[in-house]
């Protein structure tokens, strides 16, 4: 074992890794699951961009420059955005710049309070610190954001009789839409919420598993897990919340009608 | 009946949907002056647009063109939401919240746009669950326990309790049997004694408190008879 903890994988033995997917290939073959292409698809995009990624981020970690450590991170709040677009399917129109706001907010905020205030990093732009822990945080916040939305307005379509009869008495759009926001954010949260409840015990999250990997000591793996844990689903949370309130506006008119489905034409 | 002045106006209400790929103008220029006292009998086939004349009254429907005055003021000039506790629209199948009988009944007092009213009491509510034939249900009774009947009339005793101007009411007997109608009738025709307007939707019943009659075809609004 080499002196820093590191195991090495070769390229033979990387190569060799596929042998699994080949296996579940040949299995998905012969049962006729259909999923052979989705298989070898995702196969090769695993390869692809963890691969592209490590020469990436060999790079920034060598010039260090701040520019391309915020290009790196606006890139991937952009691209988590339109990905929560596609995971909402009846979303009005116009969604992408306030769910990016509730993104970069978030994201930003909490990735540098973690490595400027909790690790203290020597540079703000430290890449090794903020581009793993932006990529944690963007990434719950992002899954956290969709399930938010994508129940937001089914929930309001599900109760659209409600929503108008509550109108009707002299609500405003955010009195009647009340119970769908409470209940999408509930939605967003659950898996942050379970996954606290379960780290450590069913399951060792994947940063610590890293570090661990890595030759770290596990306790101090598991402080490091903490902090990012806990920033991580405040992360989410306050995500989740200015995306749903910057959101459900959107499904009423200026005059506070509710938009059902035949209406939705006439208002965007 | 000597006419006062309207307390609700609509003036070249044009509405347009698209149904299986047309364009169907459901409202067609359709005017309409509702008075103090009013209880117009709204009548036309299935589909002829009556739900959609009255979402267009309470300003609940996005798209409609046209003029509507409140009181003698525009609609542009008049907070929407106040609107609506001035023309009060009870949808044909109204939801009813998750909670008791009491707290459905005293849920628009809770809203930003009546903080400055009182609520009525619980001897109000009482009163006006009996009036409605509900004497035997406890405000405390979960709207879950309701039957489809009682939670109608609840809804209804909502909005009257509410005291808007003009009642728009979408079928509000069509789950009723009659000795339950005829409650309910009397109830409307109250709130139209004490200055009330109404516009009521019926398909199965003709209302015989009714003082006009419309009729509404080919997005045109026709007066069938004045009784009043």
């Amino acid at each position: 074992m080499p002196a820093d903890g590191v195991i090495a994988i070769g390229w033979f033995e990387l190569v060799l890794a596929a042998g699994f997917i080949v296996a579940t290939g040949a299995l998905s073959l012969a049962l006729r699951l259909g999923l052979v292409k989705d298989l070898a698809i995702g196969s090769v995009r695993t390869y692809l961009q963890l691969l592209a990624l490590g020469v990436v981020l060999r790079w920034v970690f060598e010039v260090r420059l701040w520019y391309a450590v915020v290009a790196i991170l606006v890139f991937m709040t952009v691209v988590a955005t339109r990905i929560i677009l596609k995971r909402v399917p009846h979303a009005p129109k116009g969604l992408f710049g306030s769910s990016l706001l509730a993104m970069a907010v978030t994201g930003f905020t909490v990735t540098f309070a973690v490595t400027g205030i909790v690790i203290r990093v020597p540079a703000w732009y430290e890449p090794r610190y903020v581009i793993p822990i932006a990529g944690m945080v963007l990434g719950n916040s992002m899954t956290g954001i969709a399930l938010s939305l994508e129940r937001l307005f089914s929930d309001l379509d599900a109760h659209s009789e409600e929503v108008l009869g509550t109108l009707a008495l002299g609500a405003s759009p955010w009195e009647a839409a009340r119970g769908a926001v409470r209940s999408s954010l509930r939605a967003g949260l659950i898996p942050t919420i379970n996954s606290m409840a379960a780290a450590g015990i069913v399951f060792i999250p994947g940063m610590m598993s890293g570090q661990v990997l890595a030759g770290a000591d596990p306790l101090e793996a598991a402080k490091y897990q903490v902090v990012v844990m806990l920033m991580v689903s405040a992360a989410t949370a306050v995500g989740s919340i200015i995306a749903v309130t910057l959101a459900y506006r959107r499904r009423f008119s200026a005059d506070g009608a509710y938009l059902e489905q035949g209406f939705r034409a006439h208002a965007s | 009946m000597e006419l006062g002045a309207p307390v609700l106006e609509a003036r070249d209400l044009v509405f347009e949907r698209e149904v299986d790929g047309r364009v169907v103008r459901v409202l067609d220029h359709v005017s309409l002056a509702i008075r103090p006292g009013d209880i117009i009998e709204l009548r036309g086939e299935s589909g002829a647009g009556k739900t959609t004349l009255l979402r267009a009254l309470a300003r609940l429907l996005p798209g409609v063109c046209g003029e509507l005055v409140l009181d003698g003021r525009p609609d542009r000039e008049v907070d929407p939401r106040l609107w609506r506790t001035r023309v009060t629209l009870l949808p044909q199948r109204a939801a009813l919240l998750p909670g008791s009988v009491e707290e459905n009944l005293g849920f628009p007092f809770t809203l930003a746009v009546r903080k400055h009213t009182d609520p009525p009491s619980a001897e109000k509510f009482r009163a006006g669950m009996d009036a409605l034939g509900l004497d035997d249900v406890a405000l405390s009774r979960d709207v879950t326990q309701l039957s489809v009947g009682q939670a109608a009339r609840v809804a209804l005793l909502r909005v009257l309790l509410a005291r808007p101007a003009v009642l728009l009411l979408d079928e509000p007997d069509a789950s009723l049997d009659d000795a339950s109608a005829a409650r309910l009738g009397e109830a409307t025709a109250r709130f139209a004694a004490e200055g009330g307007a109404l516009v009521r939707v019926s398909h199965l019943r003709a209302d015989a408190t009714a003082t006009r009659s419309l009729r509404l075809a080919a997005g045109q609004l026709m007066e069938v008879s004045n009784a009043g």
